[in-house]
């Protein structure tokens, strides 16, 4: 069994992919590097790949994580990195790859967003404080099987606001082993309601992920990475 | 949108092309015409293509409010700022996203009002056959098969005013300006190196959803089945097939340069095409896993066909039996009896088929109301065979479109059924059809425009853009089918919509004064279409002259001929 690490960045127009666009683009990635992907079983067999933290839409990351499981037949990984770099469409751009002989399934410990907003920098650097400093911050989440209350305190932490001409600078991390995890845009909405502003974010982007590798802890670099 | 694998990018290159399908990314990205023009300029000539499709409506009322331009996707350069905007134009009901994007892209609309920062504006594709319905918005438009002159096209940009490229693009065999003094009929070009060179093998491949999502390889090009009603069966003759070897070694690079898993063997018939096994078989063997898509099936030959695919591939089948009765199949020369349509349909549920979807029009010339009613006798017919062989495990769907007689075809002159005979005949099929049929009717508004434009004159445009400054877009999209903007100019124009737009004129008894006549000459020849028309009255057939003798349709002679593989 070969399990791939893949670490690879998300710009440009590819920001605004869909989870499982960026799937299928990986996917794909491995189809034209020529490495093939070991299929799961039964009646309509998938390839043995998964993200294992979704990026929102709109979202530019710098080091994300696909987990793939090769075929016996993939090439060694410093080859298999420069195939899939040269395979990768514009905007997804490989920078690294790890191959580990067992089984890996990464958990997402807590990850580190950024991104801009437009208004008053002092009243949204009072309301990001207010996260971690104030009361409980709810936020409701309607969706088709009905509406669910998420604290925002239980899970974002860390939060640093600067500010720019015209508006600020948000960043602020979201634990993912502390039940509901906030979603970025319900982030910026909070803020954006309590600092009465537009509640519109601009370049956001997930600058760092932290995952668990069966209780080791993996901390993806901020940077993009060199080849391994 | 934008990103895909296998996109090209030319900076500085000149001069540029922009390539546009008027509809939504997920419709335009899958049109394999769109695709080898791109290859073709990237690749083969020192152009560099772009592209732009149209925004959906809640974007195009983004970009107003924000003063945001049409632009390209390879450069994010405004599309107003490329030396040539050429258009692919599929169909009718896309006739006024055109203007959308124009307007979108700050192009004054009329050809007329252009300057010399302008782009040229070129209008290609099968709704070219009668260009008048556009003729105001387009300084040129390219009648036929444009691979072959292509190279000619990028030479004349390099003209050094608006007046002389224009002039040099006159000059272009297929070339025809709606603006130039006295100009007659251009004659239909035909791709005559189609056989010699290969299909795309570097498609675009979109990062999101779209309609089609797999390699797809043009086998074929032409269909002389004769179908009395089919404009594509008159307009891409003659018959030209590729070498198996040249088919299977693109579906092999293609797949390489994809990452796609599926292979569509494309054409207006791939059943017909004479190394369809071969082709089937080794693609398949290329590397496991990989799937082989025919877009439709001969019923003739459907139980043959059928037998080729793998069991993983078994979901659902489309046959197009067309009428539903035989007397109106043999006027339209669909040579398909009850007998075959039967075995066509066990072999789809006795080949573990999941789900059947039979086609049929409606409004065809001569029809009646036992015509209509023979197609929920027919899906009654499939029902029970789906009932006695897949035991209730398949799905059986029914189809119907409205028919709207086109240009160069032997029912061009034949009157469009109109609005009330067409609704009660829809209501005739909703109460006639078995409950247990899915029944989809094609949206009847929107065939009363497509009428309205197929055969348009002169003076049509006119309707088209008073249309589209009264809000219609995306005509061909029944959630964005505007009724009321095209009762509204249709009225305007003195119209009922379903009658030929334009300046009213006379097409006399021959069509002599069919006014598409005027501007293209499909080589297909009148007499030839109106023998057609004699033998549909007669229920005669016409055999397809791949397998007899020549018909005498016109379109062969001067290097143009059929190419059969042997």
């Amino acid at each position: 069994m070969r399990t791939w690490l893949v670490s690879f960045a998300r710009r440009g127009p590819a920001r605004y992919l869909s989870h499982l666009d960026t799937l299928r683009a990986v996917q794909r990635t491995f189809a034209r590097a020529g490495v093939p992907l070991e299929l799961s079983e039964g009646m309509r067999p998938k390839p043995r790949l998964s993200l294992p933290l979704p990026l929102p839409v709109g979202a530019a990351a710098e080091d994300e994580l696909a987990v793939a499981r090769v075929g016996d037949s993939a090439p060694e990984a410093r080859r298999g990195l420069a195939a899939l770099r040269a395979a990768a469409p514009a905007g997804l751009e490989v920078s690294a790859l790890r191959e580990s002989p067992r089984r890996v399934r990464p958990q997402p410990l807590r990850a580190r967003y950024r991104c801009e907003v437009r208004g008053d920098a002092a009243a949204v650097a009072a309301a990001a404080r207010g996260i971690e400093e104030g009361g409980p911050a709810h936020v409701v989440r309607r969706g088709p099987k009905g509406t669910k209350t998420v604290d925002l305190r239980e899970s974002v932490g860390d939060v640093s606001c600067r500010a720019l001409p015209g508006g600020a600078r948000l960043e602020f991390e979201v634990r993912y082993d502390a039940g509901a995890a906030a979603r970025p845009q319900e982030v910026v909405e909070f803020i954006a309601d309590t600092a009465g502003i537009e509640p519109v974010l601009h370049r956001l982007r997930r600058v760092e992920v932290v995952f668990a590798e069966k209780g080791r802890a993996r901390r993806a670099p901020e940077r993009r990475s060199t080849a391994t | 949108m934008g990103g895909e694998f296998n996109l090209r990018r030319k900076p500085g290159a000149r001069p540029r092309i922009v390539l546009s399908y008027p509809d939504a990314y997920e419709v335009g990205i899958s049109n394999p015409g769109l695709q080898i023009l791109y290859e073709l300029v990237n690749d083969r000539t020192p152009a560099a293509a772009e592209r732009a499709y149209c925004p959906l409506p809640d974007m195009a009322d983004l970009m107003r409010a924000r003063g945001v331009r049409l632009w390209a996707l390879e450069s994010a350069a405004p599309v107003a700022e490329c030396d040539l905007w050429g258009f692919t134009l599929p169909h009718e009901l896309a006739f006024t996203n055109v203007l959308e994007m124009l307007d979108l892209a700050g192009v004054p609309l009329h050809a007329a009002e252009r300057g010399e920062e302008d782009p040229v504006v070129m209008g290609g594709g099968p709704a070219v056959a009668d260009p008048w319905p556009l003729a105001a918005f387009f300084d040129a438009f390219f009648i036929g098969e444009v691979e072959g002159h292509m190279a000619a096209i990028v030479e004349a940009l390099g003209a050094p005013s608006r007046a002389a490229r224009l002039g040099r693009l006159a000059a272009v065999p297929g070339v025809w300006l709606p603006h130039a003094a006295a100009q007659g009929p251009v004659e239909r070009q035909v791709f005559t190196e189609f056989s010699r060179t290969p299909p795309v093998e570097r498609p675009l491949v979109p990062l999101v959803e779209a309609v089609h999502d797999r390699v797809v390889i043009e086998v074929m090009r032409g269909c002389t089945a004769g179908c009395r009603f089919c404009q594509a069966g008159m307009w891409y003759r003659p018959v030209r097939e590729r070498p198996v070897d040249m088919v299977v070694e693109a579906a092999a690079r293609a797949l390489a340069a994809t990452g796609y898993d599926e292979v569509s063997l494309v054409s207006l018939s791939s059943c017909d095409y004479s190394g369809i096994d071969e082709a089937v078989r080794r693609i398949r063997a290329l590397r496991p896993g990989i799937r082989v898509s025919l877009p439709s099936l001969r019923i003739d030959s459907a139980a043959s066909s059928l037998a080729g695919f793998a069991a993983e591939q078994r979901g659902s089948v489309t046959l197009a039996p067309e009428a539903g009765t035989q007397a109106l199949r043999e006027r339209l020369n669909k040579r398909v009896d009850e007998r075959q349509f039967d075995e066509a349909v066990r072999a789809v549920f006795s080949g573990g088929f999941t789900g059947l979807k039979l086609y049929f029009m409606i409004g065809l010339p001569e029809e009646t109301d036992d015509d209509v009613l023979g197609i929920p006798a027919m899906a009654a017919a499939a029902a029970r065979r789906a009932k006695e062989i897949a035991r209730g495990r398949a799905r059986l769907s029914v189809s119907v479109s409205s028919y709207v007689p086109k240009p160069h075809t032997p029912f061009e002159l034949e009157p469009f059924a109109g609005e009330d005979a067409l609704r009660r005949r829809q209501a005739l099929l909703r109460t006639a059809m078995p409950r247990h049929v899915r029944l989809s009717l094609h949206h009847l508004e929107s065939s009363l425009v497509e009428a309205t434009l197929a055969r348009g004159g002169p003076g049509s445009d006119h309707l088209v853009e008073d249309a589209w400054r009264r809000g219609a877009r995306f005509d061909g999209w029944t959630e964005h089918f505007d009724e009321a903007a095209w009762r509204g100019a249709a009225a305007a124009a003195g119209l009922a919509l379903g009658e030929p737009g334009g300046d009213e004129a006379p097409w006399g008894a021959a069509g002599e004064g069919a006014p598409w006549r005027a501007a293209v000459d499909a080589r297909v020849s009148p007499g030839f279409l109106e023998e057609e028309r004699r033998r549909a009255a007669a229920l005669a057939a016409t055999e397809d002259c791949r397998d007899g003798a020549c018909v005498a349709c016109g379109v062969c002679g001067a290097g143009v001929e059929m190419e059969v593989l042997a």
